[in-house]
């Protein structure tokens, strides 16, 4: 399960808990991703990636942050793990050289 | 427990407590909570419900599929591997199971439509509150024989009502003023002006009985003062356009051709359509205080609906009881002055009962069978819709047993191994029943996507308004389809499901059991069973039709066709020989002639009695007329003659119809008998009028109903109340030979409209034809029996799926058979004959069964009508025939091809 890489969606959840920085959790999450990719997205669509996540080890959570407009109830707040930093940017890696090898790119300089 | 502000749908919240795992619930909840509240503020509450119920749903479905969140119960995984192997078996069986599914998208697609349109009638009104307390007052029908009820009182009812009985909370009066010519001048703007069918008067206290929502002005205070109006929305914005209409001044054409203004106090939100009151407009009832208490017919003038608000935990029975005592304390006054009756001479020794009513339950009532302010629902569609949306499931789910016993024998060898392998009977009956609540689900969210797209079209056949959208998001709806799902799935699965487990296990795998023929008996019952119900909806509905053609092609005494009707001729007044010398110049018409109504709407009556002594008092229907009228109805006079415009003399008298001769006293075989007689008003005024003719009895009512007694009164006769009073018509017998394409009936209708506009621009033109008119009085039974005969179409349609899947089944079986019989010399045809027998002898035995029954049934249904089809045993032959012909041709695909196969395929192995 280890270096199998990250899905598109999985890659744009992580990039979403880091830009919320210890505040992530679901709904906060699927707004975010719908912000920047522009779809909409179903709640459980996130809810599973972040728990299949966390199962990989790339992100952990805490219980915490519960508000009277959730009726009391507390939210899972997702925070990414070295691990799941480290596959971040072995994904970006592996996008980043593939674009500096695409030719018409590189034609004009 | 924290208060809760947004209430998100329960039964979803109970559903996920269920399934999904306790650790991750608080979290799930908390964020479907959030983004609900978000999108409630957004977008509404039906989305918000909606996006709740999904995002809810795919959460549960997500879940279940991710390990991590699985209970790993040996339940969820029995489930998931029952789910594996109905999904083979679907697979494996591919045309079983489009016939299942088939067949049971379409009856529960019907049982749907139908249940929708049963709630839809079985609850008008209930969306005004505290509804559950308010009551009409109904009375016996105090003008015929008192034997029905009438839905209307005098206005001193409510009166004596609020003096005598604490127990009511509010007496409220309504009186409907019928069409009214209402106009609004606009300052330096053209004057609008509408004639307003839904115009009623009522008592300040209306809104406090029926308190429908206001969307400007006070519903205390908006119908106190006098001369106050209210309107509807849409009404509203008729004059005023967005204008705010409060404060605005309206003038009403009042019966004497002056103008009253009212001014504009409240404008309520549209009615809606599931009220048994439906107005456009409401003046305040103390604007016509005047007339009212000049018109002293304070028990009599039964023009107002009374409705009643008890106080909360009154004991109605005893408060039924009480009120009995109003009417012999109260009408005795009014009797004696109009009358000149004592109380028991005016009631004949009959019961002035007052009942109560329920308003919850006045659409769908039999008695009384009017309402004077809205619709009346008729019960009977009801009852005869519910029983045929229950038939069609059941034959649906006998659809499903069929099919799933006749295929057992595929699913003999699966049962064995399992047996073998240790499963228990318990287990395999699950796994059956699973399978078949499977096929049911499935099913009904098919059907919840046909009816969807299907009612718009069931809408415009059936003429009303239902919805399914709403009650999706509607917990209760959810929750009595998930029981009805299971409760279906179960009983369409319990048969094949112990008839299956029941294979022993030795008997299948050695292959010694023809699985498929051993449960024959109780499917051919089952086939029978069908079948009987199919031929009876069909015979059913051939006679529906057939009264309808018959009704709408009865002779009803008079030609009805080519009689152009115009209305609102009481507003030119009284002078209208102008308007006709005109109307008679035209070539298009043969005749014209004048009166106070039209048939079938002759609703004017009164109590007559002849001169002799001793004679009863009866209640005949009057009708103004000239003489030119009764020419061009075309009536046959079988004594005496016709008025006669130049006798001055012909004023006072009347003419009468074969049935008034004899309620009236005289000799009904002879016509003559009447004729120099006399008749006078019950009233015990002095005045008599002398009969001078009889008519041949004609329909001038709904063919529905017997001929009643019908008087003829000279449209001079000022000596009888309604003189002057009420609706008038001029009607043209039309000259077919001028007006022969639709483009001249409209030239002619242009120049009738100008001829009147020459008259008195402010008179709206409205014309009908007579034959229209006596054919409208069927339009509600037109389109139900339209919607039946679709209905029943596709009854015949799911019982042939069934057939078809058990004439494949059945052929299956016989190959063999087949093939040695084909090898020994049997012709095709023969073996074709061979196998159509077995199925047709279902179809006579069903045939056998279906007539005594569909007899029953359509002799009691034409017992209501007084002029009835003839029971023709035809009707019976003809669709035994066609459904005879309709099965074999459902079951000649597969004789045909079983009969075709070469026996040498069949034959080969063993």
């Amino acid at each position: 399960m280890k270096n199998k890489g990250l899905g598109e969606f999985e890659e744009l959840v992580l990039l979403a808990v880091c830009i919320l920085k210890g505040e992530a959790y679901g709904i906060n999450v699927k707004q975010e991703v719908e912000k920047h990719s522009g779809r909409s997205i179903l709640l459980g669509a996130v809810h599973i990636t972040l728990y299949r996540l966390q199962d990989k080890g790339l992100l952990k959570s805490e219980m915490g942050g519960n508000t009277e407009k959730r009726g009391d109830r507390r939210k899972r707040l997702f925070e990414i793990t070295p691990s799941g930093m480290r596959q971040l940017e072995a994904a970006q890696d592996v996008r980043q050289k593939m674009w500096q090898l695409i030719p018409q790119l590189n034609a004009g300089h | 427990m924290p208060k809760k502000k947004f209430n998100t749908p329960k039964l979803a919240n109970w559903l996920a407590a269920k399934c999904i795992n306790k650790m991750y619930l608080e979290e799930f909840l908390g964020d479907l909570q959030e983004i609900y509240e978000d999108r409630m503020l957004v977008k509404g509450k039906r989305y918000a419900r909606f996006m709740y119920w999904i995002d809810a749903l795919h959460l549960l479905i997500g879940f279940s599929s991710f390990s991590l969140f699985k209970t790993q119960s040996n339940n969820t995984m029995m489930i998931k591997n029952m789910f594996k192997i109905a999904w083979r078996n679907a697979i494996r069986q591919k045309q079983f199971t489009v016939l299942n599914l088939l067949g049971l998208m379409i009856g529960i697609s019907i049982s749907l439509t139908i249940g929708l349109f049963i709630h839809y009638e079985t609850t008008y009104d209930t969306f005004l509150p505290e509804i559950e307390r308010v009551y009409r007052v109904n009375q016996p029908n105090i003008w015929t024989d008192w034997t029905s009820q009438m839905s209307n009182t005098g206005p001193n009812v409510a009166v004596a009502l609020r003096e005598e009985v604490p127990e009511f909370e509010e007496v409220t009066r309504i009186m409907s003023l019928g069409s009214q010519i209402t106009n609004y001048k606009a300052e330096a703007k053209k004057d609008k002006s509408f004639e307003e069918s839904a115009f009623f008067a009522v008592e300040n206290n209306f809104f406090e009985v029926f308190p429908f929502e206001f969307s400007e002005g006070n519903p205390k205070t908006a119908i106190e003062a006098p001369n106050s109006i209210v309107l509807t929305q849409s009404t509203a914005e008729r004059y005023f356009g967005y204008e705010s209409a409060i404060g605005k001044t309206l003038e009403v054409k009042q019966w004497d051709n002056t103008w009253q203004s009212f001014v504009v106090t409240g404008v309520l939100v549209d009615v809606p359509s599931k009220s048994h009151l439906q107005f456009d407009v409401l003046v305040s009832l103390n604007s016509y205080q005047s007339q009212m208490d000049r018109d002293g017919w304070k028990w009599i003038w039964t023009a107002f609906g009374t409705y009643a608000k008890v106080n909360d935990g009154t004991n109605m029975a005893a408060l039924s009881d009480k009120i009995q005592a109003i009417p012999p304390k109260y009408a005795p006054a009014t009797t004696e002055r109009i009358f000149n009756q004592s109380f028991e001479e005016f009631t004949a020794g009959n019961p002035w009962k007052l009942t109560l009513q329920p308003v919850k339950e006045i659409y769908l009532s039999e008695e009384p069978p009017y309402n004077a302010f809205g619709p009346v629902g008729n019960p009977q569609f009801v009852k005869v819709f519910m029983a045929i949306g229950i038939l069609v499931l059941v034959l649906s789910c006998i659809n499903f047993m069929n099919l799933s016993t006749a295929r057992s024998s595929n699913r003999a060898k699966e049962v064995g191994i399992r047996k073998v392998l240790g499963s228990e009977r318990g287990t395999l009956i699950k796994q059956f029943i699973f399978e078949s609540t499977l096929f049911v689900a499935v099913s009904t969210v098919a059907a919840l996507f046909i009816v969807n797209s299907s009612l718009g079209w069931f809408n415009a056949i059936s003429g009303k308004e239902l919805l399914l959208t709403p009650y999706l998001s509607q917990p209760v709806f959810i929750a009595v389809l998930l029981v009805f799902v299971l409760l279906l799935g179960f009983i369409s699965g319990s048969y094949p499901a112990f008839y299956l487990s029941s294979f022993k296990p030795i008997q299948v795998l050695k292959g010694k059991m023809s699985a498929g023929f051993k449960g024959k008996g109780i499917r051919n019952g089952l086939v029978v069973f069908q079948f009987t119900i199919s031929m009876t909806l069909i015979i059913c509905t051939f006679f529906v039709q057939k009264q309808l053609n018959y009704t709408s092609n009865l002779d009803l005494g008079f030609a009805k066709e080519n009689v152009l009707q115009i209305g609102n001729i009481e507003q030119i007044g009284f002078d209208t020989e102008r308007l006709k010398t005109e109307l008679a110049a035209m070539p298009a018409f043969t005749k014209v002639g004048k009166s106070f109504g039209v048939p079938p709407y002759v609703d004017s009556g009164d109590r007559y009695k002849s001169t002799e002594p001793e004679a009863p008092v009866v209640a005949l229907s009057n009708l103004r007329v000239e003489a030119d009228y009764l020419d061009v109805l075309g009536l046959e006079f079988l004594a005496g003659r016709n008025f006669d415009q130049a006798l001055t003399t012909d004023q006072y008298k009347v003419i009468l119809n074969e049935e008034a001769v004899k309620v009236l006293g005289w000799r009904g075989d002879d016509p003559t008998s009447a004729v120099g007689e006399f008749v006078a008003l019950a009233s015990g005024s002095e005045d008599k009028f002398e009969v001078i003719g009889v008519v041949k009895d004609f329909n001038f009512a709904s063919v529905r109903q017997e001929i009643a007694p019908l008087i003829f009164i000279n449209i001079d006769n000022n000596k009888v109340w309604d003189y002057g009073a009420g609706l008038s018509f001029y009607s043209m017998r039309l000259n077919p030979q001028v007006v022969a394409s639709p483009e001249d009936l409209q030239a002619v209708l242009d120049r009738v409209e100008a001829s009147i506009k020459a008259v008195d621009a402010t008179i709206p033109f409205e014309y009908s034809f007579l034959d229209q008119e006596f054919e409208s009085t069927f339009q509600e039974e037109s389109r139900m029996s339209l919607v039946l005969n679709i209905f029943t179409v596709l009854a015949l349609i799911i019982a042939c799926l069934g057939l078809f899947g058990l004439a494949a089944f059945s052929a299956e079986q016989r190959l063999k058979e087949l093939g040695i019989r084909k090898v020994l010399g049997a012709r095709i045809s023969e073996l074709v004959m061979l196998f159509s027998s077995e199925f047709t002898k279902l179809f006579l035995i069903a045939m056998l069964l279906a007539s005594p029954i569909a007899y029953f049934l359509v002799d009691q249904w034409l017992s209501d009508f007084a002029n009835r089809t003839p029971i023709h045993i035809w009707v019976f032959a003809v669709s035994t025939v066609g459904t005879l012909a309709i099965a074999i041709a459902t079951i000649s695909y597969q004789s045909l091809r079983a009969a075709h196969k070469n026996p040498v395929d069949t034959l080969r192995s063993e």
